[in-house]
């Protein structure tokens, strides 16, 4: 009754067969994901989560010892942070 | 099925990755236990007696594995350099194994019997006192440590529940008799673990000092046994290859 | 800014994160500066100084623990547990057993790192923990799957995002590994003997080992990517879409690879062909990560130019680029067959593990540091530095070791005109004296560089103190006053 199973045992034709199913699953895969314009916008829209929590982000040249400057705009900003 | 529904439910998300990872090991390793190909069936081969067990623990301990192999590759210049390539056989009673993964002193899986009990002292106590060049650390230790065998046979013992054929029961040594041989049936009775590895280090004195049973002795015993088991003068090349 | 009621520090468990990065940063330096010593030790074997603790061989895991484990680990458990909560808007779940994660990992490393120098290990590559260790280790891992995924079910968010499947694909993996490679019977406290014998020991071993680079230090660190390369450009990943499937074929044909670690070997040589085709196939699937962090920067490149952090990630993505395209070139058994048991094969790992590990960690933690401490970094100038310190430390360290490797291979194989071997095995050890100090050299670079971080990142946090008491003084001065 399970003699049939004893086919997938030789390598010559469990071989064949895993490459149909793996490279089947992968040609799934690809056309899936990158066919369908609303399908490629829906899942492109969710790169945006990381954005999407925005923090105080600290000035791209705001460095403590390389702009003693930079001090007071920093220091305003403190102010608000300590007032919460 | 749409992506999302991955990749908004967490449990099934876990539950698909985990079924893609398995799939890898699943293929690759359960067969090497079932196949039985996959170790050459050879004679001579049997496992490290107490003292030999006691010395792996030593090469274990001080990280010989990390710059020394255990594993000759089937090539013109290791054949010519070390002898023939290592059969899977050869790592059977191996827990764990030490195939190594970098050369950085020689291969070391036919090194028994290649130099002298004598040589191997020396070189380990003051390897540059050999071979000017080397880059190996002194190991002066090894023959100054007394060599704690007080648990041996409990080492037996957990080894021979990993399948190691050490014998606990008659039935298990008259087993060993018959495929090993009286004499190292003797050594591999876990009764006599202890008496074993004292007659062994005192008859043979790898380390040259007499009356004191130290680290070296066991670990010159461990080298000294490493490759030579199998003869193999007795088998056609081609039987080998049928295995790889 | 004035949306003071749901600043990241209060919503989200900063603490810990704050705690494991700086565990992260004193295990990198310590054991960077121990590979540095190894490495001084093969060039000046006296260095070993007979002293048993300090001998190569018992120092050689310590390096590779401390490194792998400390370092990166850390590095890991503070990115995730950050990343977690900021992409799924979600303060961190059990607050108490990711406490239990901190002292667990932090104290199992360092009692893992004092029983090698003692002499207890296990045997088996980056697995050389002895079983009561293993235990521990296990247990805290578990925890850590039921924090990080208990926050991501815990998400105000529908979706989760790329970066979170990396991590939980780490979580699984790394555990299933650990736990299978690690099966052994104890004698002893503190010695174990494997449960497997010799091939399927050396199978099951480099699985785990392979996989510990493929998800330890691969796709753990891609998550990492995934968040902060996105982040620091202000700009969203390049292509979703890339994402998915280079996520899932990463994951399925990383499993697959191990056998490659043992060409020419006593395993079955089916076991070893079929890993090698499949060490190919990823070379896809790595480079669609390269590409998509890479790529993320497409119309910004400009930021190269202003921003060292972004130099960082990005140099860190490159390293990853060419070390996973040496990778396969490695894995095909007749390069494998030179290269295999030489020196290459160490320049590989650490062109993988300094180039991308710990260059994409050290970008990801001089983005952080500000925002955890609400403050902004000590230096500009110094950032740099680092980055050109590590970048040349580097490349001194690969070339050199493509030296000793490639040279060492070809003098083993090479033959006189009668048909002996041309050399002999001790003067491969005499060939590789020089590049071995030039590897010295730029380890000592690296160390050097993570030494600046470390400085940068004190004074840092200096200078928020000092700025956090004038301010709270000028605000009871207005105070008094009014």
């Amino acid at each position: 009754m399970f003699d049939w199973l004893l086919w997938f045992t030789h390598m010559e034709n469990s071989k064949p067969l895993a490459l149909v199913l793996f490279f089947g699953a992968f040609c799934g895969v690809l056309i899936y994901v990158f066919t369908g314009k609303q399908r490629a916008k829906r899942l492109e829209s969710y790169k945006y989560i990381p954005l999407d929590d925005e923090e105080p982000r600290p000035e791209p040249h705001d460095f403590a010892r390389d702009d003693p400057r930079a001090r007071i705009a920093t220091q305003s900003r403190k102010v608000m942070d300590n007032e919460r | 099925m749409r992506h999302e529904q991955v990749e908004t439910n967490s449990a099934l998300m876990l539950l698909l990755i985990l079924a893609v990872i398995s799939v890898g090991g699943l293929v690759e390793i359960v067969p090497l236990f079932s196949i039985n190909e996959t170790i050459e069936k050879v004679e001579g081969v049997r496992p490290n007696t107490p003292l030999e067990i006691r010395g792996r623990d030593i090469y274990i301990r001080e990280g010989c594995y990390l710059c020394h192999s255990q594993m000759i590759r089937p090539f013109r210049d290791e054949w010519l350099r070390y002898g023939h390539y290592s059969l899977a056989a050869e790592s059977q009673y191996d827990h764990p194994f030490q195939w190594g993964s970098k050369r950085t002193g020689p291969d070391l899986a036919r090194v028994g019997g290649k130099y002298s009990n004598q040589w191997h002292v020396q070189h380990m106590k003051a390897p540059r006192s050999v071979v000017p060049q080397s880059i190996m650390p002194n190991y002066p230790w090894l023959l100054t440590n007394d060599l704690d065998y007080s648990d041996v046979a409990d080492r037996m013992r957990a080894l021979r529940a990993t399948g190691v054929p050490y014998s606990v029961t008659q039935q298990e040594y008259d087993a060993n008799v018959k495929k090993f041989g009286p004499a190292i049936a003797d050594q591999f009775d876990i009764g006599k673990a202890e008496d074993s590895l004292l007659k062994e280090a005192r008859d043979k004195n790898f380390d040259g000092v007499p009356g004191q049973i130290t680290e070296m002795d066991a670990l010159v015993a461990y080298l000294q046994s490493l490759g030579a088991m199998v003869d193999f003068t007795k088998y056609d090349e081609g039987y080998f290859a049928t295995f790889r | 800014m004035a949306q003071s009621s749901a600043l990241p520090a209060e919503q989200y468990n900063f603490d810990i994160v704050r705690r494991f990065m700086i565990v992260a940063m004193v295990y990198g330096v310590l054991g960077m500066a121990v590979g540095l010593y190894i490495a001084c030790e093969l060039a000046w074997p006296f260095l070993n100084f007979d002293i048993p603790a300090i001998t190569f061989g018992r120092l050689r895991p310590v390096h590779t623990s401390l490194v792998i484990f400390g370092f990166g680990g850390s590095a890991l458990f503070a990115t995730s547990y950050y990343i977690v909560q900021r992409t799924c808007q979600a303060r961190l779940a059990f607050p108490w057993l990711a406490e239990f994660t901190f002292w667990g990992w932090t104290g199992g490393v360092a009692l893992g790192v004092i029983t090698y120098m003692a002499g207890f290990s296990q045997g088996k590559e980056y697995a050389e923990f002895e079983w009561p260790l293993d235990i521990a280790i296990t247990v805290v891992w578990v925890c850590y799957i039921l924090v990080y995924v208990e926050t991501v079910r815990r998400r105000s968010q529908p979706h989760i995002y790329v970066a979170n499947w990396f991590f939980m694909a780490f979580l699984l993996a790394v555990a299933l590994l650990h736990i299978f490679n690690n099966i052994s019977v104890p004698s002893g406290l503190l010695k174990s003997y494997s449960i497997y014998p010799g091939v399927q020991d050396a199978m099951i071993q480099w699985w785990y080992g392979h996989n510990a680079v493929g998800f330890f230090l691969t796709a753990a660190f891609l998550g990492m990517m995934y968040y902060f390369v996105p982040k620091q450009a202000g700009r969203p990943v390049y292509s979703y879409r890339l994402s998915i499937i280079h996520f899932w074929a990463l994951i399925f044909l990383y499993m697959w690879a191990g056998g490659h670690h043992l060409h020419w070997t006593a395993l079955p040589d089916w076991v070893s062909t079929l890993s090698a085709t499949f060490s190919i196939l990823l070379l896809m699937p790595s480079w669609g990560g390269m590409i998509n962090g890479i790529m993320t920067l497409s119309g910004a490149w400009d930021k190269l130019r202003s921003d060292p952090i972004m130099l960082f990630l990005i140099t860190s993505l490159s390293f990853y680029g060419m070390s996973t395209f040496e990778g396969p070139l490695m894995s095909l058994k007749s390069v494998n067959a030179l290269s295999h048991y030489t020196d290459w094969t160490i320049g590989h790992v650490h062109s993988g593990a300094l180039g991308w590990v710990a260059l994409v960690s050290f970008g990801s933690f001089y983005h952080l540091m500000p925002r955890l401490y609400e403050t902004r970094m000590y230096s500009q100038t110094l950032i740099y530095v680092h980055f050109w310190l590590a970048t040349i430390g580097i490349v001194l360290y690969i070339t050199s070791m493509w030296i000793a490797g490639i040279g060492q291979g070809l003098m083993l194989r090479g033959f006189d005109d009668y048909g002996n071997l041309a050399y002999t095995f001790i003067e491969t050890v005499e060939f590789m004296h020089t590049p071995y100090i030039w590897r010295a050299l730029g380890g000592a670079f690296f160390v050097a560089g993570a030494l600046v971080m470390v400085y940068n990142m004190v004074m840092t946090v200096r200078a928020a103190r000092i700025e956090r008491v004038a301010l709270e003084a000028k605000l009871a001065a207005k105070l008094a006053k009014a």
